[in-house]
């Protein structure tokens, strides 16, 4: 089988899942309830396995022959445009489409075990294996229509999971604004397209990377089009990827089911805008300015998100906003030109923030579908083994060797470094980032697993699993609805499902492991696989200098250190510490970052309240007394005067009509005889 | 004899007709005004035939009598059925027809 | 295939048979109430048929370059000699998609009145003869090649409805009649307008060129107007169309005229007669009166945009269910609208296309409201609706579907068609594709606005849900089918249209100095068609 078939089985498979299971959901009711979780599972493991056919494939062929494509049929081919129904195979998309459906595999087992018993189990699946398709979809498409497809696919698979319990109006309020903003992410995207479409003349990649290498824009960089095209498609980026200012959909996307927290919003689909744009590489390069202002979004981003996670309470949102950080660095690198520390960022990243949203599952299994780490203490003793994940996956997202983390992050700040000039700047905000996010990783441990050990903990150490008497949404207090499940009915924990405890394990392993592939000066494993696809980049291969790579090697470490120390000091050794410090330093800066800066207040004052009240106008006055009293009340008034004049001539009478035939006729003859 | 008093005859008898068709209310008068305003006009076609010595007056009087015979049939028959429906006898009171 | 005459009076005929029949004294009640059902649905499943054969039939791409005529199955009689009036009909690449879509949502209507449950329909007879004439009417208004036989299958079609909305309409008898009235007297209006602008077209023509009188449009298009008379007729024909569709702030009738409607009326009102508008445009406006459509362009874009943003911010405030479909459709005909007068080949296919989209996402969305009031103890308002998803996951389904499909989520026809719309208006005028893109994402707002307030959330207090009937569901599948085959598959109407509608703005592009200079300078790369091939560049 060539490359390209092996392509299209990786997307087969989810989407013959999807369909077994939503086809199928009444047949399925007769068998074991967990059938259609492993149905679900099944797919995406082979969708993985022929990811590695794929890979097996293409590794035979010579570096200059890794990208091939394959079209199934034209799918709007004419009047300019020519979208085919066509993959693209090659390093960058084989890489992607290996972790995305090995890192769902794992969730998706996960996910049989932590979903257990809830009523929606099926529709869960079907929608889960929807997502992987249309994730696979994005990342093997080989033009930009069908890219825009596989965008707006994830985007509503990820609306559907996070209304997922859709009778909580938290969690549908959070997903229509999660696909609101992704449209706003489409819209920058198409408009992107239209601006490359007007010079290359074809949407599919390879052709207008051609195209636009050969001076299709003009001669020179920075041409007008291309940065606009390059920047718009940014705008794409930023609103899937989560950057600032279009991140607010990103925390509020935690109403879902913890699992799809873990693959749409940390390790999969968040981190589309970075695929985007290593894919579109040739573009960028020709237009520096639209890269600078990636680079610039990615940095005050990763720096906004970690002041934001330091003051926030839900175990699941500051997880969050740890996301959004990280996708920061990834945003920044791809941006200076770090694409294989990017990527590798963001397979990394997977692993170990995967793990972390997992064990935070786990979690809050134990606490009865509580989120918030004020009540939480203690669970160190009851849960050593989901104690341990999140150690691993602390010590990888702090940047401690030799967890992947380290390797990866201190990679894009080392490339950023090397740039010079604006980038330093870039450089120290990233190390910078690098110890708030120690710090507010940190203080989530200590938090939550530390001290005295809350009822709920003191529960499990006795062997009992908590439940809550009256199940409630934690965000408005209101009863939840059994009818449609809610999380964790059967609060399920990593310590008692194995699926769970595999694919946590498995996970930990990444975490762990996943960065020794690729070290600086000793092996670059992902640099010299993903080479194919970046032949034509001139920032590709970068000669690092020695000092600051030692520099950075070190620094880095210590600063993860640092980091973790004050976090130990001010949480577990003197508990107390941060309130004395959020008196000492002043309310403001506190009420900005539990507020999130205000960005949520933002963009509801500058654009949803306009314009709903344009609505309201629209729909009560100018409707109301313009169209209908004005426009149709003038002409049916004429139309209604005119015919009621009519109408009191006709009585009824019959005598009446009689004397007025008579008249008339009268009058005629009067007429007649006048005019002789 | 001038054609002139057939013609005045003619006239009165189709003035009363129209001045009956407009004051009575009950339908049998007014139908029997009708025929009176068709006779009057009957009259006239009948004098200017003998004028000019022509059938076709003739001719189309014998018409409108035709008419008037089935005029009268159907006109009886209404006033027939408003009597067996109980309606007011009285052309005033049956408005249904109004805008 | 059979002559056209047949497609467009099969379904009339088979209409007056059934009601004929049904007004035999003594025939058994339960006869008379299923004959003129019956005969309706299977005069608009034979026209269904037959518009599926023309369409397979029609040939594309290469194959249609070896004929010249662009016209197909050509019926062309005199019919008024002396006015030079023809019973001229035709197919080609604007209308042959378009009958298609016209016959489907029939079909489901008839079956819609069909499986409609509760009190039985008065009338029947008089009810499916109305519908079937109404097919009749809408079929020869996209088939007449002739502008006097447009003119007079398009004011047929308004006959129909007046009946219809009048007596099987919902609500008080008063307000009712008040809403057929408003409705007659604006379509009306826009009627006689285009009547009088019709009768001056065929005169001024002969006149400015000393020919006799002659209707027939392809003739028409030979002997073209002075600038002038361009200009006002122009003005008149757009009033007529804008009426139709409905345009801002053309759209006076809409509210209370969908409010009274019967909803499976509605289907047909709401997905097809709005098109004869849009059709109108693109078939007859834009090849006879080039100049004044290049002279009115920047005004029609900007009653397009204001339709957009108007309908959109409506919609998203608007709280009955079926007016949110109402103002969603002035919303989606704006851009259909925007995609004409961008005069681009590509705004004038992804016009066509959007307008065979909507008819077939507007049908079984206004279907599923109706599913939905039948849940939530007969109201549409969405504040009583809500959760009735639970138990119902067939029509939670295909509602979805239908949402998607009307936001014009990537991976529908919508998209594709939306696509093109704003790439031509990219093309013409960069600042207003901009702007229109804010009706995109506006539509994603009150689509899933519309979905989650009424199958999410907590049960409202009447709502009693359960899933859809296979009565329903025979309904709502040929839509559902043909949404999702277009979605997977656009290419074959992309290919049907391309020829055609790039005749359409053919004229117009001549008057247009900017495209001209924009396709010879810098800007868009003159694309060069890649022919059928099936593979990529690279393999």
């Amino acid at each position: 089988m060539t490359q390209g078939t092996f392509g299209w089985l990786v997307l087969a498979f989810p989407l013959a899942g999807m369909l077994t299971i939503a086809l199928g959901f009444r047949r399925l009711e007769a068998l074991p309830a967990r059938t259609a979780g492993w149905i679900g599972t099944g797919a995406i493991f082979l969708s993985f396995l022929a990811a590695l056919g794929a890979l097996l494939e293409m590794q035979g062929h010579a570096p200059s022959h890794r990208a091939a494509v394959d079209c199934l049929w034209n799918y709007a081919v004419g009047s300019g445009i020519d979208a085919r129904m066509s993959i693209l195979v090659d390093p960058l998309s084989v890489f992607m489409i290996l972790v995305v459906s090995g890192i769902s595999t794992l969730i998706h087992l996960y996910s049989i075990s932590y979903l257990d018993g809830d009523r929606g189990y099926k529709r869960y699946f079907a929608y889960l294996n929807f997502f992987v398709f249309s994730m696979l979809l994005l990342v093997l498409a080989s033009n930009f229509l069908l890219l825009i497809v596989g965008w707006a696919f994830v985007g509503a698979a990820s609306y559907l999971l996070i209304s997922f319990w859709y009778r909580r109006q938290t969690a549908t309020k959070a997903g229509i604004k999660a696909f609101v903003i992704n449209v706003v992410g489409d819209v920058g995207l198409v408009l992107g397209t239209y601006f490359i479409l007007k010079h290359t003349g074809t949407l599919e990649f390879l052709g207008s990377f051609h195209a636009a290498h050969h001076g299709a824009f003009g001669p020179g960089t920075d041409k007008g089009d291309l940065v606009a095209g390059c920047i718009l498609l940014l705008v794409g980026a930023f609103a899937k990827s989560a950057q600032i200012p279009l991140h607010t959909w990103l925390p509020d996307a935690m109403e879902g089911p913890t699992p799809v927290s873990a693959l749409i919003h940390a390790a999969t689909m968040v981190t589309a805008g970075v695929y985007l744009i290593a894919r579109m590489h040739p573009l960028f390069e020709l237009a520096p300015a639209a890269q600078d202002v990636g680079a610039a979004v990615g940095a005050i981003t990763l720096l906004i998100a970690g002041t934001i996670g330091l003051a926030q309470t839900d175990i699941k949102r500051v997880i969050a906003y740890s996301t959004m950080s990280q996708i920061g660095y990834m945003i920044m690198g791809v941006s200076v030109g770090a694409y294989a520390a990017g990527m590798f960022h963001l397979m990394t990243h997977a692993f170990f923030k995967a793990l972390l949203f997992m064990a935070a599952g786990s979690v809050i299994g134990a606490m009865g579908g509580e989120q918030s780490i004020e009540k939480m203490k203690g669970f160190r003793k009851a849960m050593p083994f989901t104690y341990a994940c999140f150690i691993i996956g602390g010590l990888a997202l702090s940047g401690i060797p030799p967890f992947s983390g380290f390797f990866s992050k201190d990679e894009i700040l080392l490339v950023t470094g090397e740039r010079g000039g604006w980038h330093w700047i870039l450089y120290g905000v990233g190390y910078l980032g690098a110890f708030l996010t120690a710090l507010y990783t940190w203080r989530m441990i200590f938090r939550v697993f530390h001290g005295e050990p809350c009822p709920e903990a003191r529960e499990l150490e006795e062997g009992h699993l908590h439940h809550a008497e009256q199940p409630f949404n934690p965000a408005d207090g209101e009863i939840e609805d059994t009818d449609v499940g809610f999380p964790g009915p059967n609060h399920t924990v990593a310590e008692r499902a194995w699926p769970m405890r595999v694919a946590m394990s498995l996970l930990a392993l990444g975490a762990f492991g996943a960065g020794l592939i690729q070290i600086p000066e000793v092996d670059s494993v992902v640099t010299s696989f993903l080479q194919p696809s970046f032949a034509g980049s001139h920032l590709y291969t970068v000669h690092t200098r020695d000092g600051l790579l030692i520099a950075g090697l070190i620094g880095g470490t210590l600063i993860g250190l640092v980091g973790i120390a004050i976090a130990y000091r001010i949480w577990v050794k003197r508990p107390g510490t941060a309130k004395l410090w959020q008196e000492l330093f002043g309310g403001s800066l506190y009420t900005l970052f539990v507020n999130k800066w205000f960005f949520d207040e933002g963009i509801d004052a500058l654009i949803v309240r306009p314009a709903a009240a344009f609505g309201d106008f629209a729909r009560d006055a100018f409707e109301r007394l313009f169209v209908q009293d004005t426009l149709i009340g003038g002409t049916s008034g004429i139309v209604r005067a005119g015919s009621a004049l009519v109408r009191s001539i006709q009585s009824g009478l019959l005598r009446y009509y009689a004397a007025m035939l008579v008249l008339g006729v009268a009058a005629v003859g009067l007429y007649l005889l006048l005019q002789s | 004899m001038s054609i002139g008093w057939y013609l005045a005859v003619s006239a009165i008898v189709f003035t009363l007709g129209a001045v009956g068709v407009m004051v009575r209310r009950n339908p049998l008068v007014v139908l029997l005004c009708l025929e009176l305003m068709l006779n009057g006009a009957n009259l006239s076609l009948i004098a200017f035939a003998r004028m000019w010595g022509g059938g076709g007056g003739q001719i189309f009087a014998i018409v409108v009598m035709t008419v008037a015979a089935c005029e009268v049939c159907i006109g009886l028959g209404m006033i027939v059925a408003i009597y067996r429906s109980r309606l007011p006898v009285n052309v005033d009171e049956l408005r249904d027809l109004h805008g | 295939m059979p002559a056209l005459s047949i497609l467009i009076w099969v379904p009339a005929a088979c209409g007056l048979l059934g009601a004929l029949l049904s007004g035999v004294p003594r025939s058994a009640s339960g006869l008379r109430r299923t004959l003129p059902a019956t005969f309706a649905l299977i005069g608009s499943l034979a026209a269904f048929g037959l518009a599926i054969g023309y369409i397979v039939e029609y040939k594309t791409g290469s194959q249609a370059s070896t004929v010249t005529q662009t016209l197909h199955h050509v019926t062309n009689v005199t019919w008024i000699a002396s006015l030079g009036i023809h019973y001229k009909l035709g197919i080609d690449g604007l209308n042959v998609l378009l009958i298609g879509m016209s016959t489907l949502v029939f079909a489901t209507a008839i079956l819609a009145s069909v499986a409609r449950s509760g009190e039985p329909l008065e009338r029947p007879g008089l009810y499916y003869l109305f519908l079937m004439i109404a097919e009749s009417a809408v079929l020869g208004a996209f088939l007449a090649q002739d502008l006097a036989l447009f003119v007079a299958f398009f004011d047929l079609m308004l006959i129909p409805f007046y009946f219809l909305t009048g007596m099987w309409g919902r609500g008080e008898r008063r307000q009712r009649i008040g809403a057929t009235i408003k409705l007659v007297i604006y379509t009306l209006v826009g009627s006689l307008l285009m009547l009088a602008a019709a009768i001056a077209t065929g005169v001024l023509a002969a006149q400015q060129h000393g020919t006799h009188l002659n209707f027939a449009l392809s003739a028409l298009q030979t002997l073209r107007l002075s600038k002038g008379s361009q200009e006002w007729i122009f003005i008149f024909f757009a009033a007529a169309f804008l009426v139709k569709m409905p345009a801002f702030p053309l759209h006076g009738w809409m509210p209370d005229g969908y409010r009274a409607m019967p909803i499976e009326v509605l289907m047909i009102f709401s997905g097809v007669l709005s098109k004869v508008g849009a059709y109108g445009f693109l078939a007859i406006v834009l090849p006879l009166f080039p100049q004044a459509s290049v002279h009115f362009q920047m005004l029609m874009l900007l009653i397009a945009l204001a339709s957009i943003l108007y309908g959109s911010a409506i919609a998203f405030r608007q709280t009955d269910a079926r007016l949110i479909a109402g103002y969603s459709s002035i919303a989606q005909l704006g851009f259909i609208t925007l995609g004409i007068f961008s005069l681009q080949q590509q705004g004038a296919e992804g016009a066509l296309l959007q307008m065979v989209n909507h008819g077939l996402v507007v049908a079984p969305l206004l279907f599923i409201v109706l599913l939905l009031s039948r849940r939530t103890g007969g109201s549409e308002d969405i504040r009583d609706m809500g959760g009735v998803a639970f138990r119902a996951p067939v029509l939670a389904t295909i509602f979805l579907i239908v949402a998607l499909a009307t936001l014009a989520m990537p991976g529908s026809a919508n998209f594709v068609g939306e696509f093109l719309i704003l790439l031509g208006v990219f093309k013409a005028k960069l600042a207003i594709a901009i702007i229109g893109f804010a009706g995109v994402v506006a539509a994603s707002v009150y689509a899933l606005r519309l979905f989650i307030r009424s199958m999410h959330n907590r049960k409202g207090a009447k709502v009693d849900s359960h899933d859809i009937s296979w009565r329903d569901g025979i309904v709502l599948v040929p839509l559902v089918a043909a949404i999702l085959f277009l979605a997977l598959y656009p290419q074959p109407a992309l290919k049907r249209s391309e020829r055609s509608t790039s005749a359409a703005v053919a004229e117009a592009q001549v008057f247009d100095a900017k495209t001209i200079a924009s396709v010879q300078g810098s800007g868009w790369t003159s694309y060069k068609p890649i022919a059928d091939q099936k593979t990529g560049p690279s393999r």
